[in-house]
């Protein structure tokens, strides 16, 4: 008896060590990047992922016809096998297909991309519409070759329908059927959930744990695998990727510090800076981003119907304080719609209200602009002697007194940085008197005023993401988007603007596209329906020492580009 | 003429003996004396913004500063992110506590003892459908629905901040207050009262509520803790509103600018603000709990 026993007890043991081998074991063996992000993603249903969470994660899983390069931003096949013929005849584009399988296993095809597209068209897929609406027919002669027929020549075809990510028709046909039977296609593919997401990416979903992780896996099938493409030899590299739900960036910043992640994916405020470059683990990378903040006014009624108003405001305002102060740094001032790092298509001579002026300066020139354009003050900001004074009572320019107006911001705990600059322009309107108040708002709420109601007078918002093709600029200020929920929110209208953006969109020459965006630059920075204020910078934290090969590219290291380069070192 | 002299010198007697039972509250000093500090800051606020524009708590900068450094002699608490000067700010800080707890403890207080001795003189009905309200009110965590309220109609204003969080906070001095109405109506003074033909509004308000005031006054020093309470997590949290420098928006600054850790000379001394205000309020409703209870004094004095 105690002889069995002793047997079973050295059979217990000998399992035990097997058991913790095989732990020990295979974690030495997986290369596993842990990355910390502070929300979780909304869905994985890529037609629906708005929100940056979501498209961090099916960033690794869906894939595009065309990527940027992390270099020069240009435009570079991906799943494509070369860049796509045009022919001006038919206004046709034929796309060759690289050799490229699904996550499970089967051949991704033109049929594929031909579906994405009319899937898109069929159920008008927001944010996708509007770059595939102009597309007449796909056809596909072979399982290799994508033909694309348009309406009309556009632009941003290139830039904007062909970086769409491609997505299996084998797993959303059956999808289409259940929304062709539905009322309201749109409603139920915003209920439509998608549990395992099938791509053509470096990674596929192993397992999503709500509330705590998600497990990304490599995709054994992945195309680019073990191929040289931009002088880098493409994994992925890694077995997997983890990422990590931390609700805040001090516990994500002390997880990075620790060492319980490797990246966190998402910009360090400054105030962690000098700790983080203090700390010999971490490495910083600081980015530059295709963003857009800015002042907007309503010019669809007085006061600010009034260009010389929202340019004298324009010189109010002191950009450098934005940058130095409120953002300590970390941006860069903006005097274009079209950010300066888009180098192509920047234009550098636009009007720069207030560059380089003093605080005093602005006041006069302010004044000086106001008062040639007929305002009138009880008590003006100037003295006779020229010194400077609090301002009241300010007239516009047919006697009546300017009422009170309001700057709507995003409230501080949604960005501090916008609900700050909005206080500090208030103050600096009201020294030449303008009844300025800033007034926070919740997000939603915000946008509802500027876009739904259309009851307001200036707000101060933002895009984090602006695209790398200046088609948005025709969306902003082209008066056809002047309505209920349309892009232009400031209402502008300029006859002269609106002919040379539907030139612009039709522009097939990239020479003759640029000249045309330029001179619109020009327009909008005359009339500045639209003040621009700053592109903040990205700076992003990652562990030194278990990984390499990063690759940093404008809007940081989270790409494609690093999670198919890097590699356990 | 003769009679208000003497009640005069009676109130006056019956403060001075309630003063001297306070004076022996060690609680109630110390309570008091930062009371006063308190108020000297808020007083003192005015004063920085005087000496330089720099100083102004909301958009004075220090020119030559733009991030957050240390306490120096030019910022004797140091400056925030982006170069404003931490005193001035803290002092500013004092003045917005004091303005929130003060107004909408006394809102509250106003509107609890109104309720409190209406519901409890008339009875019947009418307390029955003023307690039910009293109940329903308390049973609703108010920081919980100021924040969905801030969420549904953008970020509020300070006023409106102080007014939700007295119509949130009335029902506990309400009921309080009707109890002590409830035994205060069947003492022999207010039946002489009602027999030589007064009506309810003066019993109410001439009979009752000089009895029950001390008692409304001593929740008001809670209330004006709460208040202050509140006030300072919805800033924090960043709800407040951002037009005003209170302590609660300062953490908020810190917390949100990353300096959290980085900066004790920034993140103390609101936070140190926040606790010791707190606690002076109740310290002094302490000692004056015991003023009004005699219950409480013998207790004391036994021990």
């Amino acid at each position: 008896m105690k002889k069995q026993y002793g047997k079973l007890l050295v059979l217990l043991w000998a399992g035990l060590l097997a058991w913790i081998g095989i732990l020990t074991g295979s974690a030495r063996a997986a290369s596993i990047l842990k990355v910390g992000l502070l929300e979780e993603p909304k869905t994985l249903n890529v037609w629906l992922a708005s929100d940056t969470w979501s498209r961090k994660v099916l960033g690794q899983i869906y894939q595009p016809l065309y990527v940027r390069e992390p270099k020069e931003l240009k435009l570079i096949p991906w799943l494509a096998e070369s860049q796509p013929q045009y022919d001006p005849q038919k206004i046709c584009y034929t796309v060759r297909l690289r050799k490229a399988n699904w996550s499970d296993g089967t051949e991704l095809t033109s049929e594929d991309v031909a579906f994405t597209g009319n899937f898109i068209k069929e159920f008008k897929v927001p944010r996708y519409y509007s770059k595939w609406r102009f597309i007449d027919r796909i056809e596909t002669p072979d399982p290799r070759t994508v033909k694309f027929y348009l309406k009309e020549p556009r632009a941003i075809f290139l830039g904007r329908t062909l970086t769409t990510p491609i997505a299996q028709k084998k797993q959303w046909e059956k999808v289409a059927v259940q929304l062709r039977k539905a009322e309201k296609p749109i409603a139920s593919l915003m209920k439509t959930k998608i549990e395992k997401p099938i791509g053509s990416g470096p990674f596929h979903l192993r397992q999503w744990k709500q509330g705590a992780y998600l497990y990304l896996c490599r995709n054994e099938h992945f195309f680019a695998q073990g191929k040289s493409i931009e002088g880098m030899t493409l994994g992925p590299h890694l077995d997997g990727i983890i990422f990590k739900l931390f609700g805040t960036s001090d516990a994500a910043i002390l997880a990075l510090k620790k060492g319980s992640i490797d990246m966190f994916w998402w910009g360090i405020q400054p105030g962690y800076l000098q700790d983080l470059k203090n700390n010999p683990n971490i490495q910083l990378f600081y980015s530059e981003k295709s963003a857009l903040y800015y002042m907007g006014f309503n010019v669809r009624r007085p006061p600010f119907s009034d260009a010389t108003l929202r340019r004298a405001i324009a010189t109010l305002i002191d950009k450098d304080f934005i940058v130095n102060r409120i953002l300590q740094g970390n941006a860069i001032k903006m005097h274009s719609i079209v950010p300066p790092g888009n180098r192509f298509w920047y234009c550098p001579d636009v009007p720069k209200y207030g560059e380089g002026l003093t605080k005093e300066e602005r006041i006069k020139k302010a004044f000086e602009m106001l008062k040639g354009a007929g305002y009138t003050w009880e008590v003006p900001p100037l003295k006779p002697d020229g010194a400077i004074q609090p301002a009241k009572g300010i007239k516009l320019p047919d006697g009546s007194p300017m009422a009170r107006f309001t700057i709507l911001t995003p409230p501080a705990d949604y960005d501090p940085n916008r609900a700050m600059a909005g206080m500090m322009i208030q103050e600096w309107l009201r020294m030449v008197g303008m009844p300025a108040f800033a007034k926070p708002m919740a997000f939603g709420s915000l946008i509802q005023q500027v876009k739904v109601r259309r009851k307001f007078d200036a707000f101060i918002l933002g895009y984090g993401r602006l695209s790398l093709d200046p088609d948005y600029l025709r969306a902003f200020f082209h008066s056809r988007n002047n309505r209920v929920r349309g892009w232009n929110m400031s209402g502008y209208t300029n006859p002269e603007f609106d002919r040379l953006a539907d030139l612009s969109a039709k522009a097939m020459d990239v020479q003759e596209r640029r000249r045309l965006i330029w001179e619109m630059q020009r327009i909008i920075m005359r009339d500045v329906p639209y003040i621009p204020l700053y592109n903040p910078k990205l700076i992003e934290g990652v562990r030194k020492g278990k990984f390499e090969g990063w690759v940093q590219m404008l809007g940081g290291i989270g790409n494609v580009w690093t999670f198919c380069n890097l590699r356990e070192k | 003429m003769a009679g208000s002299v003497q009640k005069r010198a009676g109130f006056k007697g019956a403060f001075l003996e309630g003063w001297e039972i306070f004076k022996e509250s060690l609680l109630g000093r110390i309570g008091l004396t930062l009371i006063l500090i308190f108020a000297l800051m808020a007083v003192a606020s005015f004063i920085p913004p005087m000496i330089d524009p720099m100083y102004h708590p909301m958009h004075g900068v220090d020119p030559e500063i733009s991030f957050s450094t240390g306490p120096s002699l030019r910022h004797w608490l140091g400056t925030d992110f982006m170069g404003r000067d931490i005193l001035s700010q803290l002092l500013a800080g004092a003045r917005v506590a004091f303005m929130v707890g003060v107004s909408a403890a006394f809102m509250s207080i106003f509107l609890g003892t109104s309720i409190g001795m209406i519901a409890g003189y008339m009875g019947k009905a009418v307390d029955t459908m003023l307690m039910r309200l009293a109940d329903m009110i308390m049973v609703m965590p108010t920081l919980l629905v100021v924040l969905i309220l801030s969420s549904l109609f953008g970020q509020l204003n300070i006023w409106t901040i102080v007014l939700i969080i007295a119509l949130f906070r009335w029902p506990g001095v309400s009921r309080v207050i009707r109890s002590q109405t409830l035994s205060l109506k069947t003492r022999p003074f207010i039946e002489a009262a009602r027999v030589a033909g007064a009506s309810h509004f003066r019993i109410i308000f001439r009979h009752i509520m000089p009895n029950v005031l001390p008692l409304s006054f001593l929740y008001m020093t809670f209330r004006v803790t709460s208040a202050i309470i509140i006030e300072a997590a919805l800033a924090f949290l960043g709800f407040g509103d951002p037009g005003t420098v209170s302590w609660g928006m300062m953490l908020q600054w810190v917390w949100k600018t990353g300096h959290m850790f980085k900066a004790p000379y920034w993140l103390l001394p609101p936070g140190i603000c926040i606790s010791l205000i707190t606690l002076s309020f109740y310290m002094l409703g302490r000692a004056m709990d015991e003023v009004l209870d005699p219950r409480l004094r013998k207790e004391a004095d036994a021990s």
